[in-house]
């Protein structure tokens, strides 16, 4: 298996300069590149093999069909766009040697990319020692837009934050105030549960219990027990991964399903798919969903990735890496440069165009933390889902409404002089 | 087999041997000369020095001494949390920092030492592996300190100051820290070797019985070695953290140990230079093959394979054997 490791402009072709000259005039049937012409690179940290490969491969599509797009409209000050895509394996020691590869090796303009959290504050951090901008796609934890942001860095997916905050209201005025938590027992579990906790309280709502399963618990028989008895209205399971398989399909076993309502915070397209049938249920949020009737050129862009992709549908991740990438061009034009300083200046407050933003309201960088607000969208995974239609939105929650203030989130931006 | 170490070469052999180390050393003095040219970078380089250190660390005990650590990434990853930890809450000095990453993984080395070292074959590898991974939890789960799964970041390389004045760590400075420290390390590894010490370590591998026959503490080599080769893997830790400029768990699993296996089987285990032939091979080929596949992990692993069925001793054992004959 050999990468397809570029967007349209194929790396060890462009190289060649002649060569890159006939395999651009092939794909980019609108604009056809002077043969001198250097491309701007943008670099693309994902990880392609580990635990988050399924997610890392769905962002390097979204950012391999957003260079297309940016190509066909004239590239980035008249230059063709290349994406270089290395694998970070979803860990951080090797996302930065792959960094220090893009930028002392193929010199790359801006860097991108990453699945979890991890591999998120370690690229910043290193970013922001190149002087290089960096577009956190998909890396979560608070601190990276919070009290560790970063002049470089901007984020394109929601927070921790926003992921408990999102559905919050939805539960606990639907299905009632009484909840249960089974809490995955390390950092990032810890977090979800204190949040949805703090608004829990903060609404006249109860916390019943938290049972703390370590990671890679199989046999979750004990903690939904515990959850039974305590009758709540709302289960809360903040697992992820294979744990999450086994606590929803056991909780199908212990017919808890039809006595409470089994919730959680953020889902994914991606996993509800390798999901059993079974445990496909429960209500949870979404960062960005295929199906948004109404919108203007969603279906466009479902129907180009289903073309390109073998009928599969986008997913959130698909969408991030498709909006950090137009993010940077867009910014990069509108700068009329390269330089990290100036673009960044240029995506404070940059306001996603409706065909890059692909859902309803406005989409922008926030100028004062650098992230992303954009929608987040509740809902539940219908009765014998099937893909794709893995998923129903109830609401569409502007961020805005929900998000903490930069002042709250506690990011203070210093700028090189 | 003869390790490089017993025999007693003659004069002609020994020359050879002077002028291939004299080579290699020019070689890596010369790196930020010719590496970019062959389409390297000087921070590839770097990091397969580093390794280079870990795995001559592990070969004390692996190679030499005949003890099979598959934990040694427990140390590695001391070592980068001691100085993470170091330039956060001590100081901003880059000599103490690597100083704490060293002593950190060294004494944790000590102290794992006799309670390994009562164990033999694989059960001296199981302890190995779960004391490994109890640092590996520790890490994890002390949140407030370690900045638990999400690593510890926040540090960075502080400049070098000597004699008042302040020296920049840009990536080639860098190298060559490093390269003095390997320098350091080949010459106290080679020292070892030579002495009594590093004999004994040899005949613990050789005939552990009939060294106790003769009244040596084969226990206590084995400890010395151990604890000796947990402070080398720590100093590669170490500068492994001020070169990616963060710490995290997985510099403590047991995959990197198993890395660190591979890279002393691939290069030879019995050899002096063998360990840092395999970093080489390791390194370049983790860099380049996982740019072009993401499967490069089967090729890793096919390159390992093929190294164990044809070349037992590792290919530096191979080259000098076909040498030899």
């Amino acid at each position: 298996m050999v990468f397809k490791n570029t967007a349209s402009l194929n790396r060890r072709g462009l190289l060649k300069a002649g060569a890159a000259a006939s395999a651009s005039s092939l794909i980019l049937p609108e604009v056809s590149w002077a043969q001198s012409e250097s491309p701007v690179k943008i670099g693309n940290i994902d990880p392609r093999t580990g635990t988050y490969a399924a997610l890392g491969e769905n962002q390097i599509r979204g950012a391999t069909m957003a260079v297309d797009e940016i190509n066909k409209k004239g590239g980035i000050l008249g230059r063709p766009v290349q994406l270089l895509v290395e694998d970070s394996q979803g860990l951080p020691g090797p996302a930065v040697s792959k960094a220090q590869k893009m930028v002392s090796q193929d010199k790359v303009d801006f860097l991108m990319g990453s699945v979890n959290s991890a591999v998120s504050a370690s690229l910043a951090q290193f970013s922001s020692q190149h002087n290089l901008l960096y577009i956190d796609t998909g890396g979560h934890a608070d601190p990276i837009t919070g009290k560790n942001c970063t002049w470089n860095t901007f984020r394109t997916c929601s927070t921790t934050w926003l992921e408990t905050a999102a559905d919050f209201d939805l539960l606990y005025q639907k299905f009632g105030k009484k909840w249960f938590f089974i809490t995955p027992d390390y950092a990032f579990g810890h977090s979800l549960h204190d949040d949805y906790v703090a608004q829990l309280t903060k609404a006249g709502g109860v916390s019943l219990g938290n049972a703390l399963a370590p990671l890679g618990t199989t046999d979750f028989s004990s903690y939904l027990i515990q959850a039974r008895a305590a009758k709540p209205d709302v289960l809360i399971c903040l697992q992820a991964g294979d744990d999450l398989v086994n606590v929803l399909k056991q909780a199908v076993q212990f017919g808890m399903n039809t006595q409470m309502t089994i919730a959680g915070a953020q889902q994914e397209l991606e996993v509800l798919e390798a999901l059993p049938p079974a445990a496909r249920l429960g209500w949870w949020t979404f960062e960005w969903y295929w199906n948004q009737p109404g919108v203007p050129h969603l279906e466009e862009f479902v129907a180009a990735h289903k073309a390109k992709y073998n009928g599969k549908v986008p997913t959130a991740r698909t969408w991030f890496g498709y909006a950090s990438a137009h993010a940077i061009a867009l910014a990069a034009n509108q700068a009329k440069s390269l330089d990290a300083l100036k673009v960044v200046r240029a995506l404070e407050g940059l306001v996603l165009p409706p065909e890059v933003a692909l859902q309803p309201g406005k989409c922008y960088y926030r100028a004062e933390d650098h992230q992303m607000i954009a929608n987040m969208f509740p809902g539940n995974v219908p009765n014998g889902a099937t893909y794709p239609n893995l998923f129903n939105v109830a609401q569409t929650v502007p961020s805005g409404t929900i998000a903490k203030s930069p002042a709250e989130a506690g990011c203070k931006l210093v700028y090189p002089s | 087999m003869s390790a490089s170490i017993e025999t007693k070469p003659a004069a002609a052999q020994g020359s050879a041997r002077m002028l291939v180390a004299a080579g290699i050393w020019v070689l890596l003095l010369l790196v930020p000369l010719w590496l970019p040219a062959l389409g390297g970078y000087t921070d590839l380089a770097t990091r397969a020095l580093i390794y280079a250190i870990a795995a001559s660390g592990l070969n004390l005990v692996l190679g030499y001494t005949g003890g099979l650590s598959f934990g040694h990434a427990a140390y590695f990853g001391l070592g980068a949390y001691g100085a993470g930890l170091c330039l956060i809450y001590i100081a901003p000095s880059l000599p103490l920092a690597i100083l704490a990453g060293t002593v950190l993984g060294g004494i944790a080395g000590i102290l794992v030492g006799p309670m390994a070292m009562k164990r033999k074959g694989i059960y001296f590898a199981m302890i190995t592996i779960a004391f490994g991974q109890m640092f590996y939890f520790i890490a994890v789960r002390w949140n407030a300190l370690t900045g638990g799964e999400d690593g510890l970041t926040g540090f960075s390389r502080v400049p070098l100051h000597l004699g008042g004045h302040a020296i920049h760590m840009g990536p080639v400075r860098f190298y060559y820290l490093v390269l003095a420290l390997f320098a350091v390390v080949m010459l106290v590894l080679w020292q070892i070797l030579r002495s009594p010490l590093g004999h004994s370590f040899v005949a613990v591998r050789e005939n552990t019985t009939r060294l106790r026959f003769l009244g040596v503490a084969v226990d206590k080599q084995i400890w010395v070695a151990f604890a000796i080769s947990t402070f080398i893997t720590a100093l590669a830790g170490a500068l492994n953290a001020l070169l990616t400029g963060f710490a995290s768990p997985d510099n403590l699993g047991w995959q990197l140990s198993g890395s660190f296996v591979v890279i002393c089987v691939l290069g030879g285990m019995r050899s002096y230079w063998g360990p840092f032939l395999g970093a080489i091979i390791f390194i370049v080929a983790q860099d380049y093959l996982s740019s072009v596949t993401q499967n490069w992990m089967s090729f890793i692993g096919l390159i390992f394979v093929l190294a164990v069925l044809f070349f037992p001793q590792g290919l530096l054992g191979f080259i000098k054997g076909r040498a030899r004959s």
